[in-house]
């Protein structure tokens, strides 16, 4: 990996330049949370964000988006043009960079390339920002707490300055035109170093480490445990609504107001949704909340290890905030945790 | 299943009534401004009661009902309409649930003497307790919340001129409100009752920053038990919870059983 | 029809990844993987009170000539405005030019589609899914179970193994009704039965006078059935509760764990393995399945 350090003074400098050809998207102020939002100066950033409230998954996969639009009366397709806004996101996350790695293995899998899918992801780039873990963050857990793929520039805050990785060279390009980078000395090795390290020993220790945890959703399928998550699930969905990595999704057709024209959308779903294992007939195979969340769980816990060798679960901890009833992967580990005890 | 109206080509014909209701939401329809002649060009509105006070025609396909069931007269009037029509189609959470009518189910007689006195008047019609269209007749397909979104009442008429394989939703609201990259009320200590309340409306009322009211009713698949409990840890009393689920939801016997009355 | 680009020039994306407009079918199905092909319904025939079997013929002739699908495949089916539904193929790949989609009106999109006639247009797209071992089966015996609706993908394979007939052993066919009006294809089985090179068990809950074939659940002809376990495939299709029981006598002849294969029904949206309506536990039905082995499927959660 290509490093350089660059001095923060330059951050300014550094958007400015993304500007000229992206939207910049970035963390800003959201109510008493964060969100990724457009921005249009640099001044609106907050870099040193604890975690936003929804993911980026919106920008790869909308919550809803025309697939094409038909001619009802033909039954035909009349048009699947869609635009993209080439776009910079300024400030990710190691989390959420994996997270959007997860996602391509799903949308980009050869047998099927997902086109709207690629042409967004393929307008967009990705400078992360390191950070430190807030209590209800346990990306190390998942290995999801360093992004080694997926990003034109990571930014490692070493105090007052940032050591860069540079992961393309549309990154490496802008931040030679914009800044003044130079090549890293011992100092900035060793401060890159103790950040890391600081970042390490900071995570919530309450936050079991299950290393087995795959393995033991697949052992403890039938456990009690789920009857107890299942029995305070609302069925909302908002974890999935959060999730960097729930990237269900649903079908439907919106016809227009004269009944002939139409529209096919995608749109987000839930597999804690009631009805979303349902088939013509009105057989549901995940008839309960307790299936429903243990679904959930085990598709984030082992079933994409299973088919995709990494955890989906990025431990981001934006379920955590987000579940009214308490329902978490957290939740998980401490119970396979106690019952190790 | 509801069936595609058949008609052999022909526009449907379709009635528009309204029961114990505020008419607001046959106001939406009007709402509709730019699609709404489109709209009317696919079907053929034979009596709309908003605007003509002749009786129910005899022949229809789709009735459109607002309004909750109030009086033994709109009982006979559901029972005709469901007679004769292929398609029943509700507008509105007095339709749905019972809505705001719907409250007065509670200690109905006592109710009814507080506002009439110990004699109803004639034009009030035989008082009957509250109840959702649906408690009288079966409906195909209900439009919530209060009042109608416009959208939701053209789709749902293009449900039975074309048909469409959607289901009505059953999850709960905060999804959606998620979605909408909204923080929560209870971490505010507020009540909401999006906890409990049927997705679909895109939880616009939590968007512009009120707490869910409970307008599209409480979801089938809600655990109300769940959440009385989360809001008593929020710091909202469960009691508190109950007496704001009976604005919308008053004649559920699952969610405001008639023994807690 | 636009293909996909961004704004920015210098970012074109386009699903046509050497800049030209797709030429083939195959290079068209594959441009946009989400897009229906008008198809036109050209026969349709009532089976049952609520079950047609519909054939369809699509109308591009690059497309048409593109589609090749294999024995337990489905197809998405569209009727623009209605929405989409997951369909599997009931004809056989032998036949080509046109496909057969046996349907039970149960739901609003089917609904829809069986108020259709010949001639009127839908949109396909597909085939999706892992067939059945069609080239494996060859050279054994076989040993087909349906029950139901479950008819309608081993129909697929009934029919293959029909057209080549000589590639394989014995095969014998159990196809369970709840009564003998719901029994679908009759005259196919009628014809069947007076074959020697066919074992044919038609069997139904709740006979009426008429009928003369067996009475009870599909597992009842097993008592029957001499199986010679190391040289015979199991294949089977029904509603859910059937399986357990099917594969326990499929078990109790002998026959090994990765030669039973069944196909499972669950709710399709995009058939790529994407949309997640059709994960059982870590598998997609849409692109590991729907047919899996009975060893694949004990090592899926919630599989049966």
């Amino acid at each position: 990996m290509l490093y350089r350090v660059i001095d923060d003074q330059e951050l300014p400098a550094l958007v400015e330049a993304f500007m000229e050809d992206y939207e910049v998207i970035a963390p800003v102020r959201s109510g008493a949370s964060y969100a990724f939002h457009h921005v249009d100066s640099f001044d609106q950033i907050e870099l040193d964000y604890t975690t936003t409230i929804t993911s980026l998954k919106k920008y790869v996969l909308p919550p809803k988006e025309t697939l094409f639009t038909f001619d009802a009366d033909a039954n035909e397709v009349t048009d699947f043009s869609l635009t993209v806004r080439p776009r910079v996101i300024f400030g990710a996350h190691a989390c959420d960079i994996n997270a959007l790695n997860s996602l391509d293995l799903v949308f980009e899998d050869s047998r099927y390339r997902d086109p709207y899918y690629e042409a967004r992801r393929e307008g967009l780039l990705i400078v992360g920002i390191s950070c430190s873990p807030t209590e209800t963050c346990f990306c190390h857990l998942m290995e999801a707490d360093e992004a080694r793929t997926g990003y034109d520039l990571f930014l490692q805050d070493i105090g007052g300055r940032y050591l860069v990785s540079i992961g393309s060279v549309t990154g490496a390009n802008v931040l030679e035109s914009a800044c003044n980078p130079r090549e890293a000395t011992d100092e900035d090795r060793i401060a890159f170093r103790q950040a890391t390290r600081k970042r390490q020993d900071s995570f919530n220790k309450d936050i079991p480490d299950v290393q087995e945890i795959a393995m033991l959703m697949d052992a403890f399928h039938s456990d009690p445990f789920w009857d107890e998550l299942g029995s305070r699930c609302l069925a909302c969905t908002a974890c999935s609504s959060v999730c960097p990595t729930c990237y269900c999704f649903d079908i439907a057709d919106v016809l227009d107001a004269d009944g002939r024209t139409g529209r096919r959308e995608r749109v987000w779903d839930a597999c804690t949704s009631p009805q979303f294992a349902m088939v013509t007939g009105g057989h549901n195979f995940r008839d309960s909340n307790r299936n429903r969340v243990r679904h959930r769980m085990y598709h984030k816990l082992n079933g994409f290890l299973a088919t995709h060798d990494r955890m989906l679960c990025t431990g981001c901890g934006r379920c955590v905030r987000a579940c009214k009833a308490h329902i978490s992967p957290i939740e998980v580990l401490k119970f396979f945790e106690e019952k190790g005890a | 299943m509801s069936e595609t109206v058949s008609l052999h080509g022909k526009r449907p014909r379709v009635i528009i009534i309204g029961l114990a209701s505020c008419f607001g939401c046959q106001l939406q329809i009007t709402n509709m401004e730019p699609h709404l002649l489109e709209l009317l060009d696919q079907i053929d509105l034979v009596h709309w009661q908003l605007a003509s006070s002749d009786p129910l025609p005899e022949a229809f396909d789709i009735a459109v009902v607002e309004g909750a069931v109030t009086t033994k007269e709109a009982l006979e009037t559901l029972r005709k309409v469901r007679r004769r029509a292929s398609a029943v189609i509700t507008i509105g959470a007095c339709a749905a649930t019972a809505g705001i009518p719907g409250m007065a189910s509670r200690d109905f007689d006592d109710q009814v003497e507080s506002v009439y006195g110990a004699e109803v008047p004639v034009a009030a019609g035989s008082l009957v307790r509250p109840m959702a269209v649906s408690a009288v007749i079966p409906v195909d397909w209900e439009v919530r919340c209060c009042p109608i979104d416009p959208a939701d009442f053209m789709m749902a008429l293009q449900r039975f001129l074309t048909g469409s394989n959607r289901l009505a939703p059953t999850a709960t609201l905060c999804g959606e409100c998620k979605r909408n990259e909204r923080g929560c009320f209870y971490g505010r200590g507020q009540l909401c009752l999006g906890l409990v309340t049927r997705s679909g409306c895109g939880a616009r009322c939590p968007n512009l920053g009120r707490p869910c009211n409970g307008c599209a009713g409480v979801s089938p698949d809600a655990n109300v038990a769940a959440a009385r409990v989360l809001a008593e840890e929020a710091g909202v009393p469960a009691q508190r919870f109950d007496v704001a689920l009976q604005l919308f939801n008053a004649t559920n016997e699952d969610v405001c059983p008639s023994g807690a009355r | 029809m636009a293909p996909i680009t961004t704004e920015n020039a210098a970012l074109r994306v386009s699903p046509y990844h050497d800049g030209g407009a797709p030429q083939t079918g195959a290079e068209l199905i594959a441009a946009n993987p989400y897009r229906p092909w008008p198809a036109r319904i050209t026969s349709i025939q009532q089976l049952t009170e609520h079950e047609k079997l519909f054939e369809f013929r699509f109308i591009d002739e690059n497309i048409r000539n593109a589609f090749h699908h294999a024995p337990g495949q489905f197809v998405e089916l569209s009727i623009f405005g209605v929405g989409e539904a997951p369909i599997s193929i009931s004809s056989s790949p032998s036949k080509s030019g046109f496909i057969e989609l046996c349907v039970r009106r149960a739901g609003e999109f089917t609904q829809r589609l069986h108020e259709m006639q010949c001639g009127d247009i839908v949109g396909i797209r597909g085939p999706y899914g892992r067939p059945f071992p069609f080239e494996l089966m060859k050279g054994h015996d076989v040993l087909l179970v349906a029950g139901g609706l479950g008819i309608a993908p081993l129909r697929s394979l009934i029919n293959n193994i029909h057209d080549e007939r000589s590639e394989f052993g014995k095969v014998t066919i159990i196809y369970g009704s709840r009564s003998p009006q719901e029994v679908m294809f009759r005259d196919q089985f009628e014809m069947w039965r007076h074959r020697k090179d066919f074992d044919l068990y038609l069997t139904v809950d709740h006979p009426d006078d008429t009928w003369d074939g067996e009475v009870g659940l599909v597992t009842k002809p097993f008592q029957h059935l001499q199986v010679d376990a190391d040289r015979t495939f199991g294949a089977v299709c029904g509603p859910p509760v059937m399986y357990k029981f099917v594969v326990q006598e499929m078990r109790n002849k002998g026959i090994s764990y990765d030669r039973i294969y069944m196909s499972f029904e669950r709710h399709m949206k995009c058939g790529m393995g994407k949309c997640g309506h059709c994960q059982i536990g870590h598998q997609y039905c849409c692109i590991d399945g729907p047919v899996f082995n009975y060893w694949e499927a004990k090592n899926i959660q919630g599989s049966m």
